[in-house]
């Protein structure tokens, strides 16, 4: 089977070690004898977005969001024609938030997004971010399961109708919010770094499972021994003293 | 009034924890909660040089105080790393006479990067060194354009001598600001180690003039390199200072002809040199001394320490962040014998809380036939071997969370040991290194 990826931004966007990421969707193709193409988007490079299974976008310093957002708005037919085409997306942090409707930095100023979705960002000043270890409940197409990452984000996230999971320790979409991320079966937006992958496979072969349908229709992945991954996540599910 | 009471109230909770065997910062939080305006009323040295950036403050502050004790000055400063606001309040009372006089030739401090701004506002800065700003500890500093904010907000007032990297374009940058002060950069000249190309995390890759990406004739490490940009003349540094002839056989430079021996054997040790001598040179204390220092300088606090396990060799070195990881690891692959490491990766808030910053590391470049064996260890060894077996790594990767047995099975390796650690593992780790000799 074959599998590719375009990931946006990879210069600006690669804040919190999102970079990882791609590092897991790769191990975790190449252990399954799924052949992965993975390539890169920079401002003003031309590629057909919607000849990608999934296209990821990272989180990055707003000094980096505010240098390319403008490049990203002028994408917004490709990214819609993507969609339609059936490319999984995932988003990290600033990318999460390009996806709605506007950000406010913490200087006041406002990015328009891409407006794809309902919800929007405001950040309110510079002092206060969340920030810290995460657990979020997730329930994704039938499948439970505990994921862990780390927030930093001054953004918060308002409108979100259909959120990825519900907060068991952290903040989450806003301070001390119920709710964190943002997904609706096609695209996962999220503030959890971490990065996000490593210790949540079940994320990871899910979004590949996700790229793999739009080629080859249900496929079932074939399992992988993930005992460092399930070992590195009780470390903190029990740091953040949850029951698992 | 005010002041003296709470001076001499210092001096005595200072006392009292040095009787019981502590010290640092507790005494000077204790002085500022009491008065918070403690440090303005203070007569200080003429010689007062502060250090910030984010690699390499300890040792060239260390170094610095060194230089200027061998000059034969009297010098006080915050030796051992307490870099806080609280910490040169303490150094300040143990110092200071009740005439609040502060009794020294020179005083020599090292500040953290987001206490910058709290120690300016109240302390008389002659000289001001700054080495560089790379991608730190995030969740704790802020991203690294929030730092650079606060210390351009404060250097308009500054009317000293900022010593700068002059090839670093984050330092460079707080040139444009400090509109009051004299300036003196120093740097070094391209190398062995200089290359046409960088693919290390970096920060600071755009013009803060005109946000155009920045370009390099070459880089040195990280963002560190002769930078400029095509449109302004930001970039456009001439260096009063360069180290030349760099020479990496034999660990030594050239500065005007002179040539001095670098402590450590990398480019980073270098640029710490360059930073002391060119505070030496706004001092206008002769470069000798320095050269003195350069000869027999070592820390031996975990930067590039060597232990003996079971008669072996066993070199410890401290990381913190991506590029210090970074440079480490590049001096660990220049020994191409087989090698065993054990990396201890603590989440503690010294740290960072964040780790992910282990993901910014190029630790692929451990990922090398020549590694045989890789253990991790600490708080976080679980993530730290995902980084390594997501990372393609193909030796043996064994996980001991505890460090008596990460060393104890490091002990059994038949190749060259090493052993890193972040901050809070440094100190425990070098006992256990101690025990196991």
């Amino acid at each position: 089977m074959e599998l590719s990826i375009i990931w946006m931004y990879h210069d600006l966007m690669d804040l919190y070690g999102d970079r990882g990421n791609i590092e897991v969707l790769k191990y975790r193709c190449k252990k399954r004898g799924i052949k992965l193409q993975v390539d890169t988007c920079g401002i003003g490079e031309e590629k057909d977005l919607s000849a990608y299974d999934i296209l990821f976008i990272g989180g990055g310093a707003d000094r980096e969001q505010g240098l390319l957002y403008q490049d990203l708005l002028g994408r917004k037919q490709a990214i819609q024609k993507a969609m339609n085409a059936g490319t999984f997306i995932l988003l990290i942090c600033g990318g999460y938030q390009f996806f709605g409707q506007y950000y406010i930095d913490g200087d006041g100023r406002q990015i328009e997004g891409l407006g794809f979705f309902e919800y929007f960002t405001k950040a309110p000043d510079r002092a206060r971010r969340c920030i810290g270890n995460i657990a979020v409940e997730c329930s994704l197409d039938g499948e439970s399961f505990l994921a862990v990452g780390f927030e930093n984000h001054g953004g918060q996230t308002i409108g979100v109708q259909t959120p990825l999971g519900k907060v068991i320790k952290g903040h989450g979409n806003q301070f001390q919010s119920s709710w964190e991320g943002f997904y609706n079966g096609q695209v996962l937006g999220t503030y959890m770094h971490g990065p996000l992958l490593p210790k949540n496979p079940e994320i990871a072969d899910l979004i590949l499972r996700k790229g793999l349908y739009r080629r080859y229709g249900k496929v079932d992945l074939e399992p992988l021994d993930d005992a460092l991954e399930t070992k590195a996540r009780n470390v903190m599910l029990a740091r953040m003293q949850i029951q698992k | 009034m005010r002041t003296t009471l709470t001076l001499l109230f210092t001096k005595f909770i200072r006392w009292m924890l040095k009787r019981l065997g502590r010290g640092g910062s507790l005494p000077g939080s204790i002085a500022l909660k009491l008065d918070p305006q403690f440090l303005k009323h203070f007569t200080y040295p003429n010689k007062v040089i502060m250090v910030t950036g984010t690699n390499g403050k300890t040792t060239t502050s260390n170094m610095i105080y060194e230089t200027l004790a061998k000059s034969g000055l009297k010098v006080i400063g915050n030796r051992r790393g307490d870099n806080l606001k609280a910490g040169i309040t303490t150094l300040v009372a143990a110092n200071a006479g009740l005439n609040k006089r502060v009794k020294a030739d020179a005083m020599v401090i090292e500040v953290d990067e987001l206490n910058v701004p709290k120690v300016i506002s109240d302390v008389k800065v002659d000289v001001f060194v700054i080495n560089n700003f790379f991608r730190d500890q995030l969740d704790r500093a802020g991203e690294m354009e929030t730092i650079l904010r606060k210390l351009e907000a404060v250097l308009p007032d500054f009317t000293g001598t900022l010593v700068l990297n002059g090839d670093d374009p984050n330092v460079m940058r707080l040139a444009l600001t400090a509109k009051q002060a004299s300036i003196y950069t120093v740097g070094v000249a391209r190398n062995a180690m200089s290359s046409n190309t960088s693919d290390e995390a970096s920060e600071g890759k755009y013009c803060p003039v005109c946000d155009c990406a920045l370009h390099y004739h070459f880089y040195q490490y990280s963002h560190i390199g002769k930078f400029y940009c095509p449109n302004h003349d930001f970039g456009d540094v001439t260096l009063q200072l360069e180290a030349a002839a760099v020479d990496f056989e034999k660990s030594c430079f050239e500065v005007a002809g002179v040539r001095y021996k670098a402590p450590q054997n990398a480019l980073f040790s270098i640029y710490n040199c360059m930073a002391v001598l060119g505070c030496l040179d706004v001092l206008q204390i002769d470069r000798q001394y320095a050269a003195q220092v350069f000869e027999t300088f070592a820390l031996n606090d975990g930067r590039m320490e060597m232990f003996s396990l079971d008669g072996k060799d066993c070199l410890l070195n401290l990381v913190k962040n991506p590029t210090g990881a970074n440079e480490t690891m590049k001096y660990i692959q220049r020994d191409q014998e087989a090698k065993a490491l054990v990396i201890v990766l603590n989440d503690n808030d010294q740290d960072g809380t964040d780790i992910s910053w282990i993901w910014d590391a190029q630790f692929e470049r451990l990922m090398s036939a020549d590694v045989r064996t890789i253990i991790c260890s600490g708080l976080r060894a679980y993530d730290l071997a995902l980084r390594f077996q997501y990372g393609g790594f193909e030796g043996r990767l064994l996980v001991k969370p505890d460090m008596q047995e990460a060393v104890q099975e490091l002990k059994k390796q038949p190749e060259h040991l090493y052993v890193i650690a972040t901050y809070t593992a440094l100190q425990p780790m070098r006992a256990v290194l101690r025990r196991n000799t």
